[in-house]
């Protein structure tokens, strides 16, 4: 790792194709910078992504990455982790890749407690699809295949992680650039599943997540004297509050020991003997 | 040939007739003789028939027989079941005073053996399988001894008592034949010999091969009859560093090996039919993002749960078709237990070299199946690893394009490209499922797109003419009359030749361990006059792929009750299907 690394850096020279005013181009940046922040460098670092409009992003970031299928990349990611737990594993979703089809995987993810950071674009809309309701998308929001809304009321993604054994819970708005960056910087920096899901506005489909709104209605915080993110009661408060929006890290525990570590995965599993291991006929004579 | 002796034990699941079994086999193979093992059991934890067959001899065995010589029956079930293989020599060992009033074919040997009792007298009812063992060698006349060393092996790690408890309860069930039956060993010969032997099933084969070919990661889900090589590797694949981990279902187990693969780690995910299934949705991205993977499948009767513990090679049109798109893929199946070895190592190998995802195709018999081997038969001497086109740092310069970026899927003649691992300075790069360009980035430009799909079919010639597609044969190589196998059919195939060599009939067999690529088979067909296609499954899916490469019709032999061939019964098909008219062309 290089201590001159810039954010910029982390920059690809392929323009985005993400639409003028996505909430994306802010979120992505915010995950340079603190990727920057935190010392890693492109050849040291992994980015999984899935599908649709967040599933993009390793194509406008530089380092080792992979766009896999959708719902998908936080599978990827642990096996990166696990195999090179010297690289730096950053996984970015949308609410659709992340809560419903990838739902599954993101409960166990975050169980495991692999060592990566989890960034969600939450936009509650899809919009690569054109505009269809999403897992958090309100339960009124009226769109192409919900005209009259889903119904259904949102996943809440941070009661879902805390549900899961979450170590680290965190939100932030892809508007407020600093704090979002701060925030993706405590991610990286916590020792196991950091996760943050990032309001991050759909400027073509969605008219009420909009700008405005989080800009009105977001609490943060960090401006809460109050708030310890290391005590799990006042966690809970603040993210089954369903009267508020927050940003700033909800959660984090002390405590918390990555995967990796738990089964004491240490080496880099990429290098091997050029033939069988030396004691490889051992694995014979068990067989006697 | 010297005369083989066929045992079983049988009961209800959850009665310990697995491992008692496994003991029986393990003494027989510490005594120098050859084991080939077989196992009918059913899709529940409690409960139901299941039974553990062991077929001996001083000569190599590979395949099971329709004789069944001693029966351990702890029920009823157990009799009726195996009453089709039970000749009037057969002797039946059972427990008469426990409630089933055994109803046992008069002119067969009954062998009541207090095994309950005698048991508890030995210091528990659970040991009432270890006192069948040692009637059964009394019945036998193998030396009880040689069960010692197995229940050493077996419960040395649970102390001295243990141990000291089974080998009693072994010489009551001996004692207990000698005072109340004068059977003179029934005419048996148990001749042991001074090989030394390793047992082995197909499972432990394939994960041992993965270890010493440098597997690193492996995860999986669980699922019959995979399951097996999770548990083998969980054991040890750490002593190496490597980890394995029970994934959440299959599209994570396979998105976890990519993960790992792509990190530098040599990757495996295993599972069966259903499994693969949901595992195809990723496979096309291991194709694509041209990511080194071995993924195994170890067939089960399918389709959908179909019959989970059966016997099936139904899955070969998935491993060579499966998977929307058009993605190049290699598909290699080991025809036996040191070929699961082998052949796994070879995966790794080719997996790399061309970096692209390699079937490893196997079937419930070969890995549930036990197998005696001289220990060289696992030489790891003779393990090479090949990386392929794995770049350091100094040879990445030769790949970087005018702007300095790391052409990661440079289309390159014999369509490999060069692959780069995390760490790696100046060769960060994107790998995606989409259609890329050579530096991974999405492209829908028609040229690109064509320079890639060639480039990825281009692996498969380089691989065409640069490896060894060989095959193996068996029987007189000048006989008119051509048999084709693939997978675990070829020990009974070479069994067979034995039966049909006493019938003054002559056939060579080919066994195919590579299914795609596959060696060229139009010559050897060419000049028989008959062709018969062996394989365990309803369709002929080898054989339509062989006729496909051939424009020739071949004869088919099909088995699909779920249950293996057997050398004497295959015999009899074959020789059917020699005299059977040619189909029309």
């Amino acid at each position: 790792m290089s201590s001159d690394v810039r954010f910029t850096d982390f920059k690809s020279d392929k323009q985005p194709t993400w639409c003028p005013g996505c909430g994306d181009f802010g979120t992505m940046n915010g995950m340079m910078k603190a990727l920057a922040n935190t010392g890693n460098d492109p050849d040291n670092t992994f980015v999984v992504a899935g599908i649709g409009c967040s599933g993009k992003i390793g194509t406008y970031m530089h380092s080792y990455a992979l766009h896999g299928v959708h719902g998908r990349a936080l599978p990827v990611g642990t096996g990166v982790k696990m195999a090179r737990p010297d690289v730096e594993v950053m996984v970015a979703g949308g609410d659709g890749d992340g809560y419903s089809i990838g739902a599954g995987h993101f409960v166990h993810a975050v169980r495991r407690n692999v060592d990566m950071t989890y960034v969600v674009m939450d936009n509650r809309i899809y919009g690569l699809t054109k505009g269809q309701a999403s897992p958090t998308s309100r339960s009124d929001f009226e769109t192409s295949t919900t005209p009259e809304g889903p119904k259904q009321p949102p996943v809440n993604p941070l009661a879902l992680a805390l549900a899961s054994g979450a170590s680290f819970i965190a939100q932030s708005f892809s508007s407020d650039a600093m704090r979002h960056a701060e925030i993706v910087q405590e991610a990286i920096e916590h020792d196991g599943f950091g996760f943050v899901n990032v309001f991050s506005p759909c400027v073509t489909f969605n008219d009420v997540d909009t700008y405005d709104y989080f800009r009105d209605n977001l609490v943060d915080l960090q401006e809460d004297e109050d708030h310890d993110p290391n005590d799990y009661e006042a966690a809970k408060e603040v993210i089954l509050d369903s009267d508020k929006e927050y940003q700033g890290v909800m959660y984090q525990d002390e405590n918390s020991v990555p995967y990796h570590e738990q089964h004491g995965v240490t080496e880099d599993m990429s290098e091997i003997p050029d033939g069988a291991p030396e004691d490889a006929m051992d694995l014979v004579r068990e067989f006697y | 040939m010297a005369e083989d002796l066929n045992w079983a034990v049988g009961g209800e699941a959850g009665d310990g007739i697995d491992s008692t079994g496994k003991i029986f086999a393990q003494a027989l193979a510490r005594a120098g003789r050859h084991v080939f093992t077989s196992k009918d059991f059913a899709s529940r934890i409690r409960g139901g028939y299941t039974a553990y067959k062991i077929r001996t001899s001083v000569d190599k065995v590979q395949s099971v027989v329709d004789r069944l010589d001693i029966l351990v029956a702890l029920t009823q079930r157990t009799i009726d079941e195996n009453l089709d293989e039970l000749h009037e020599g057969s002797a039946i060992i059972y427990d008469g005073e426990r409630s089933w009033d055994a109803e046992i074919p008069e002119e067969m040997t009954a062998v009541d053996v207090p095994l309950k009792s005698l048991a508890e007298e030995a210091g528990g009812a659970i040991m009432r399988n270890i006192v069948a063992l040692g009637a059964a060698c009394e019945i036998t006349g193998f030396d009880v001894e040689y069960l010692d060393e197995a229940l050493e092996k077996r419960f040395g790690g649970k102390g001295s008592k243990i141990v000291e408890n089974n080998k009693e309860a072994a010489r009551a069930g001996q004692e207990y034949v000698q005072e109340n039956y004068d059977l003179d060993h029934l005419g048996y010969n148990i001749d042991t010999t001074d090989n030394d032997y390793v047992l082995l099933n197909g499972n432990e084969a394939v994960g041992m091969g993965a270890l010493a070919a440098g597997c690193r990661f492996y995860a999986g889900y669980p699922i019959t009859p995979a399951t097996s090589i999770m548990e083998y590797l969980t054991e040890r694949i750490e002593d190496y560093g490597g980890h394995v981990v029970q994934a959440e279902d299959e599209l994570s187990a396979i998105n976890m090996s990519l993960g790992a693969a792509r990190a530098g780690a040599r990757s495996m995910t295993a599972t069966s039919g259903a499994g693969i299934d949901l595992m195809t949705e990723t496979f096309g991205l291991v194709a694509t993002s041209e990511t080194p993977l071995v993924i195994a499948d170890i067939q089960r009767s399918g389709p959908s749960t179909g019959m989970p513990t059966k016997q099936e090679q139904g899955d070969l049109n998935m491993a060579l078709y499966g998977g929307h798109g058009e993605v190049p893929r290699f598909v290699v199946a080991p025809t036996s237990i040191t070929e699961c070895f082998w052949k796994t190592v070879e995966a790794f190998n080719l997996a790399e070299k061309y970096q692209t995802p390699v079937f490893l195709v196997s079937d419930l018999a070969m890995s549930v199946t036990e197998q005696t081997f001289p220990p060289e038969a696992f030489d790891m001497d003779e393990v090479e690893i090949d990386r392929g086109k794995l770049v350091d740092e100094d040879e990445v310069d030769e790949w970087l394009d005018a702007q300095g970026h790391f052409r990661a899927h440079a289309v390159t003649e014999d369509g490999v490209s060069p692959r780069a691992i995390p760490g790696t300075t100046d060769a960060a790069h994107m790998s995606t499922g989409l259609e890329h360009d050579e530096l991974g980035r999405r492209t829908e430009e028609e040229d690109e797109r064509v320079h890639q799909v060639n480039k990825r079919n281009r692996k498969v010639e380089t691989a065409r003419e640069n490896e060894d597609w060989d095959y193996r044969e068996f029987g007189n190589p000048d006989a008119d009359n051509l048999i084709i196998s693939w997978g675990s059919n070829e020990g009974a195939l070479i069994e067979a030749l034995d039966y049909l060599e006493d019938d003054g009939i002559d056939v060579r067999v080919i066994s195919v361990p590579y299914i795609f690529p596959r060696p060229d088979l139009t010559e050897e067909i060419e000049a028989a006059e008959e062709t018969i296609v062996v394989e365990c499954n309803a369709t002929g899916q080898f054989a339509d792929v062989i006729e496909h490469d051939v424009l020739t019709r071949v004869k088919r032999i099909n088995k699909y009750t779920g249950v293996r061939f057997k050398a004497d019964e295959l015999a009899d098909d074959i020789t059917d299907k020699l005299t059977e008219e040619v189909p029309a062309q």
